[in-house]
């Protein structure tokens, strides 16, 4: 069962804010995805070998350069900048 | 004798030398303005998908392949998840459980082999500059492709991981796919070091010195590692599992306040990418496709060429070098000169190692080849080979421009007489000279010939000639 205190661990990964009232709903529906993952896991197959989800492999692309976007469309959403580049808070 | 045991494994991250990144088609150049190398995938805008670069997969497969790994048959790609500003979409696309290369090795000169884990591919991050309580964020650098060379815990010394990341470097530029230029970050290291009572198996608490781009710093950096480590064992401390940094100013280790968390990168299957099948074929299709092995290549220099282990070493050291020499000297019974001729004569015009690496030169191999078969037929001799090769690096044309057909001819045997009696009558002093004891006074008679010659006169055969001659004199 996932406790309380995981959720508030994954939410902090993820830089959510969780309040306290909605833990409980939260943890509830977290159980029941983790039953459902479960449910999934233990489904006995016989070959154990890694199988394409989708059927596909190797989609590949060459090593060809395609035209990218400005230095002034990559920056246009951004809420600081220097010249070209991003300004953001200095992390630790 | 320590009474502790260095144990210190390498995870080495090589950017790959492709000319677009991993998942878009952005150029890799290094330098750029910040932000001109970016596309909605590559600054992970909402919609987009990254579709993998083939030329990726082969050098990756390339790069297992020389240091002996073994290569999956199928493998994935995987999200890692950790939110930083350097990484648009906060995560990054790597390998987890499947990577492309495993079990492989290098060996070092004292005999001990470096277990290779695995090698898998993933993107870079983008750039970071911290200053003025700031952080400026470049994403050129993001989704340029690397390998990451992850080895077991097998050194035991800091110079043996120098020797290492040196034989590394030395692969991976000669198979071609990353320059490996460590100033420019194209290869950087993080090494996790832990040190053991002597003669214990058990591994102790490991630190992990994070991102260093210099094979002084990160040698420097195990020894002090090494050291510190010790000091706490003897005064009865316990090393702390963590991740610290090194300070280059001063050459010690520091811990990395803020990173006490145990990382959860939550990895998970890469949904937007699918499989990577290779085959059998495709990996003998690549193999086939490498160049010579480098030490084959070396000790057939040596036996069949008679080339010395210092010189094979320098003329494998850049990948250009090494199949212009072959260029030229295949065939010849004189390998040697061509040999000297590029250590010698054409290095000396090359400043860095850089130059070297690139190896552009007015000389065709088959110019220098033409030269030296010259050598090989007695037509000219090294000292007329030198000066031509001189006037052939100055103008980018052929021997044939420089050698008039009476340089060609040779000196025949009654030339070479007369000139020996000229020699002799013309300068009695030193004949005087040697016939009081002073050997050395036919050297200068020698060089009258030599001179009188234009440098096409057999030295050798001049000065037994010289001697026979003032000896019938006296």
């Amino acid at each position: 069962m996932v406790t309380h205190e995981e959720i508030r661990a994954i939410a902090n990964l993820a830089k959510l804010q969780v309040p306290d009232e909605e833990l409980d709903g939260l943890t509830e529906d977290m159980n029941e995805i983790i039953a459902f993952a479960d449910t999934i896991a233990s489904v006995q197959v016989e070959d154990e070998a890694y199988e394409d989800v989708n059927g596909l492999s190797n989609v590949l692309r060459e090593d060809v350069v395609q035209p990218g976007l400005s230095a002034e469309e990559v920056l246009q959403n951004a809420r600081d900048r220097d010249e070209n580049s991003f300004v953001v808070k200095k992390h630790a | 004798m320590s009474r502790y045991e260095l144990v210190a494994g390498l995870e080495t991250h090589v950017e790959l030398a492709t000319k677009t990144k991993i998942f878009c088609g952005c150029s890799t150049e290094f330098g750029g303005e910040p932000n001109t190398h970016c596309c909605p995938v590559c600054i992970g805008l909402p919609g987009t998908l990254p579709v993998l670069n083939r030329k990726v997969v082969e050098y990756a497969v390339r790069a297992g392949l020389v240091t002996h790994c073994e290569i999956a048959g199928v493998s994935k790609m995987d999200r890692k998840n950790y939110v930083y500003p350097d990484l648009p979409k906060a995560y990054q696309i790597s390998q987890y459980d499947m990577p492309l290369c495993k079990n492989g090795y290098i060996d070092l000169s004292n005999g001990r082999r470096i277990r290779i884990l695995r090698i898998h591919i993933e993107e870079d991050a983008g750039k970071l500059v911290h200053s003025r309580g700031n952080t400026y964020v470049d994403y050129n650098r993001g989704g340029v492709p690397l390998i990451e060379i992850v080895t077991e815990p097998d050194f035991r010394s800091p110079e043996e991981a120098r020797e290492y990341l040196e034989r590394l470097q030395f692969l991976m530029r000669y198979i071609g796919v990353s320059d490996c230029r460590m100033e420019e970050g194209s290869m950087r290291c993080d090494v996790n070091i832990s040190v053991r009572p002597a003669g214990s198996e058990a591994l102790g608490t490991r630190a992990e010195i994070k991102n260093m781009n210099s094979l002084s710093f990160i040698t420097k950096a195990i020894a002090y590692e090494y050291d510190r480590q010790c000091d706490l064992l003897d005064s009865g401390e316990e090393v702390v599992q963590e991740t610290r940094r090194y300070i280059e100013s001063d050459g010690t280790t520091e811990g990395m306040r803020g990173k006490e968390d145990a990382q959860d990168y939550r990895y998970f299957p890469e949904p937007d990418l699918v499989t990577i099948r290779i085959s059998k074929e495709d990996v003998e299709k690549i193999r086939a496709s490498l160049p010579e092995d480098p030490d084959a290549r070396a000790k057939r220099w040596q036996e069949s060429f008679g080339i010395s282990e210092a010189d094979s070493a320098q003329l494998l050291r850049y990948r250009r070098v090494a199949d212009y020499f072959d260029e030229a000297a295949k065939g010849l019974k004189n390998a040697k000169a061509a040999a000297s001729c590029i250590l010698g004569q054409m290095f000396r015009r090359m400043e860095t190692e850089a130059d070297k690496e690139k190896f552009e030169t007015r000389v065709s191999a088959e110019n220098l080849h033409a030269l030296l078969q010259l050598l090989d037929e007695g037509k000219v001799r090294m000292n007329l080979v030198k000066s031509t090769l001189e006037k052939m690096l100055d103008s980018g044309k052929p021997a044939s421009d420089f050698l008039s057909a009476q340089d060609l001819e040779g000196v025949s045997p009654e030339e070479l007489d007369r000139l020996c009696t000229q020699a002799v009558e013309q300068n009695p002093k030193a004949v005087a000279d040697y016939l009081a004891g002073k050997e050395k006074a036919v050297k200068s008679l020698v060089g009258f010939v030599m001179k009188s010659t234009r440098g096409r006169a057999d030295a050798q055969k001049a000065e037994a000639l010289l001697i026979d001659k003032i000896k019938a004199q006296a």
